[in-house]
């Protein structure tokens, strides 16, 4: 008469445990379901319904009440048909309960009794304390990365009702096989000129250095953007099942698609909404573009056009690589390690940021740029003008370095900061007296002097110091030298166009 | 409302009627025949025969009088009615002269001394910023009065460059909006060191919402203060134009600095030079012109030449670049600003050689970088 079967539901990227009572007794035939089911949920009534009667399984015409438990947990999504369906049976004696023992269910019904693929199957098994888990056949691998052997692959209800009565054997897992063949990544050998912004991306990619390209329109701040994953190193497998299960989650990519060793890119339009970027929203919260972009790339185009909240709510993550998102129902961290990369205008006529050449009014100029906030600008390591290419560059300008050759030397380098125990030299820090690394006398001379003229901050110092650790890094020298720090120094020049915004 | 009573009535009532709202040449209309508190009195009855259709009536009302006399008393603007004794002679002489003059500083400075108008554009380069208070600081040691917007751009380098020499000449700013108007801190800061030292002049009352056009309007008040008008850097059909028109209406010589025919910034100046404006290299041309406009006037204190402004020095005495890539970096270098990634291309040395010989020429005063861009330093 009762059944409780285990199952789990999503809670921002990660799985909660569920426990899906049924209970089946004489009275009215009806069919109740409670324990904050959300709209999804609360109609699974009539797909298990069907899904049961068109599998020849029976519906029972009692009363019957199903509790999630527990119950102060919104349980949303289809993924919780399966276990009611079961637990139905279960509790009308149409399988016996020692058939389910130990047993947890996964996955959505059709109305034909198909099991569908659900968003976030790898988190939800992670949640799941069960000696096998049942899930759809479509997302098994995905299941298996985390679960293993514990996974038990189904296309339909009666296939599953049959499995569990030892009539017939579980299907295979579909191996996960080779993963599909990535779409190839754009090449930094497509890209002719651009020396400046070319070494600004390498550098980006070696020591996480967040990077702003200030430019006119057409001076190809997209295309060399879009480069910038191509030389990143692979992922490594635990960053690679984080990308995963943050993108099932989201429901962003084809479910079931295979683990993938790129880190991803993301370019979100400066009209998504708040919480397109940040996380969130009101059926269940799902992560934003900047978790999406977790280990990867985020690609904010025309910077300046983004909506103030949404440019302050990037400082927490930037910070802390995790975005925190609050809502009445609670709140939900979302891993947000990404790398930034800015690009706008100079300023809202893009007439390109020639000297002398803008035509827009104090007012207009002040109000675009006061948008970045200069919290937010302190974030980019590097900031670069970029002005439009040469004719005969475009034409016939020497091919650089392809993206293969610089992701090595990017390799090299963060083998160095690993050395050091930071991740990236984006994250050293210089507090300690005795610093990872000692500047030269001329390069200690150097900032001192731009440190007295004022045209570099106590905060920028540190910054420069890291950049400049990465050059040194990249180009194998023993130590930071005077040219580096000038070379760290010019690759954040196009900050100041931008503080500009305020008094001055 | 509290009236203080720090205005005599004919101030007082010449405050209230630019406060109307009226142009400039209807303001000299209501004037016209009438003293002030009698425009004031047949506008409220509309009765004034400048104003027929009585379209000002309803402002003139007394609250009007006392929002612009506690403003005024707010912000230490002291108010000249044409005609008054103290009203500037050399702009009431004007045929376009406001009516009714706002004015913090000494407005009497202008009178004994030669004014130059320096004007320009705000979106500037620094080659426009660095003539201008160059410029600037010259006229100043020479002791002529820089007359100029209080812009951003030309006209604050301007200002502060004169501001810059200890015991110079004063210099008069002319503002296209109320003495109270909010702008950026630079530019108050700007705004109150020249009432310290020199004057700021408004035809705007303070406390009133200013319309875009008077900032063109009152390039004219420039032109009529100025006997020579500078224009260091200008677009197209910039701003600046304006003032030009305004003097060649009066009179006035106008001349124009040269610019890289490349730079936009420098558009609207070389084609004044082409009009027949007279070029200017430094302030010795200017004074060249000054001079000459202020010959047949005995009541002008000529410019004084320092012997220190003579062009032959000054220049050529940098040191020349300490490396050889300094000087390959130097002579890839222009003086139209170029990106970072264009100095490096035409040098052909790699980036961090690049970087560190323009921190080195920087330094040594070769070269000058600002926001990413990179130009040769103009000896």
């Amino acid at each position: 008469m009762l059944a409780s079967i285990p199952s789990a539901t999503l809670y921002g990227v990660d799985g909660r445990p569920i426990s899906v009572e049924v209970h089946v007794s004489a009275g009215l035939p009806g069919f109740t379901i409670v324990g904050l089911p959300d709209a999804a949920v609360r109609e699974s009534r009539d797909r298990v319904r069907a899904a049961l009667l068109s599998s020849h399984l029976s519906w029972p015409s009692r009363r019957v009440t199903v509790n999630l438990a527990p119950s102060g947990i919104r349980k949303s999504g289809a993924g919780l048909d399966l276990p009611i369906a079961i637990g139905l049976l279960v509790a009308a004696d149409v399988v016996p309960s020692r058939c389910v023992e130990r047993t947890a269910f996964v996955g959505e019904l059709g109305l034909d009794g198909s099991l569908r693929p659900v968003p976030g199957v790898a988190s939800l098994v992670a949640a799941i304390d069960a000696e096998q888990i049942v899930v759809p056949a479509a997302v098994a691998a995905e299941a298996a990365l985390v679960a293993g052997e514990r996974v038990r692959p189904a296309s339909t209800v009666a296939e599953v009702v049959a499995a569990l009565q030892g009539q017939s054997p579980w299907a295979e897992i579909a191996p996960l096989g080779a993963p599909k063949t990535e779409t190839k990544e754009p090449d930094l050998l497509e890209v002719r000129g651009q020396l400046v912004a070319r070494r600004a991306l390498e550098i980006a990619a070696a020591g996480g250095h967040h990077l702003l390209f200030v430019g006119a329109p057409g001076s190809g701040k997209t295309m060399l953007a879009t480069r910038l994953p191509g030389i990143l190193p692979d992922l490594t497998r635990d960053e690679s099942l984080e990308v995963l299960r943050i993108h099932s989650a989201a429901g962003s990519t084809a479910l079931g698609a295979a683990l993938t060793r790129r880190p991803p890119f993301r370019a979100p339009h400066h009209g998504a909404t708040e919480v397109g970027i940040v996380g969130g929203g009101t059926s269940w919260l799902r992560p934003g573009e900047i978790s999406l972009a977790h280990a990867g790339v985020l690609f904010l185009d025309e910077l300046g056009e983004f909506p103030a909240p949404v440019l302050d709510a990037l400082r927490q993550p930037l910070e802390e690589h995790v975005i925190r998102v609050r809502r009445a129902r609670g709140a939900i961290d979302f891993p947000a390690r990404f790398l930034l990369v800015g690009a706008m205008n100079p300023c809202p006529c893009g007439e390109g940021g020639l000297p002398g050449s803008c035509r827009c009014s104090d007012v207009m100029r002040r109000r675009y740029l006061r948008r970045l906030s200069a919290p937010l600008l302190d974030r980019f390591d590097l900031a670069i003008s970029l002005g439009r290419p040469d004719v005969e560059d475009l034409l016939d300008g020497p091919p650089g370095d392809s993206s293969a050759v610089v992701a090595a030397r990017v390799s090299r380098a963060r083998a160095l900061a690993h050395d050091r125990g930071v991740r990236c030299n984006s994250e050293l820090r210089f507090d300690t007296a005795d610093g990872p690394s000692t500047l030269s006398a001329d390069a200690a001379a150097l900032l001192e002097r731009r440190l007295r003229s004022g045209t570099l901050s106590a905060r920028g110092l540190h910054r420069v110091r890291r950049v400049a650790q990465t050059i040194a890094d990249l180009d194998g020298a023993p130590g930071v030298d005077e040219r580096q720090v000038a070379e760290a120094l010019q690759l954040r020049s196009a900050r100041s166009t931008l503080m500009a915004g305020e008094g001055q | 409302m509290t009236s203080a009573t720090t205005l005599t009535d004919q101030h007082r009532y010449g405050a209230g009627l630019a406060a109307l709202g009226a142009s400039p040449g209807m303001l000299r209309k209501f004037l016209d025949g009438y003293a002030p508190a009698e425009a004031w009195e047949a506008i409220a009855r509309g009765r004034h025969r400048a104003d027929p259709d009585r379209r000002y009536r309803d402002k003139a009302v007394p609250r009007t009088l006392d929002t612009v006399e506690s403003a005024c008393a707010r912000s230490g603007v002291s108010v000249k009615v044409l005609g008054d004794a103290d009203y500037p002679p050399t702009l009431a002489a004007d045929r376009q002269a406001p009516a009714v003059l706002f004015s913090t500083g000494d407005v009497a400075v202008v009178e004994t001394r030669p004014r130059v108008a320096v004007v320009g554009t705000r979106s500037a380069t620094h080659y426009g910023l660095g003539v201008a208070a160059e410029l600037g600081r010259d006229l100043a040691r020479a002791g002529v009065v820089v007359v100029s917007g209080l812009a951003l751009g030309i006209d604050a380098a301007a200002h502060a460059g004169a501001l810059g020499v200890e015991a110079g000449a004063p210099t008069v700013g002319v503002l296209g909006a109320p003495h109270d108007a909010v702008t950026t801190r630079s530019q108050a800061a700007l705004r109150d060191a020249l009432g310290a030292r020199g004057a700021v002049l408004s035809e705007i009352p303070p406390g009133v919402h200013s319309a875009r056009w008077w900032f063109a309007v009152r390039n004219r008040v420039m032109a009529a203060l100025a006997h020579v008008v500078v224009v260091v850097e200008c677009h197209h059909r910039g701003g600046s134009l304006h003032t030009v028109a305004a003097a060649l209406a009066r009179g006035v010589t106008v001349t124009a600095v040269p610019g890289s025919v490349r730079s936009p910034a420098s558009a609207g100046t070389n084609r004044l030079l082409v009009e027949g404006a007279v070029p200017v290299r430094d302030v010795d041309d200017v004074l060249t012109a000054v001079e000459l406009c202020v010959v047949t006037r005995p009541d002008i204190t000529p410019p004084s030449r320092p012997p220190s402004l003579n062009r032959s020095s000054g220049s050529g005495r940098r040191a020349p670049p300490a490396t050889a890539a300094q000087s390959r970096v130097q002579r890839a270098l222009d003086h139209d600003p170029a990106t970072l990634e264009a100095v490096v291309r035409r040098s052909g040395l790699p980036l961090g050689e690049v970087a560190l010989a323009l921190e080195a020429l920087a330094d040594a005063g070769l070269a000058v970088g600002a926001q990413g861009w990179w130009s040769r330093r103009s000896g």
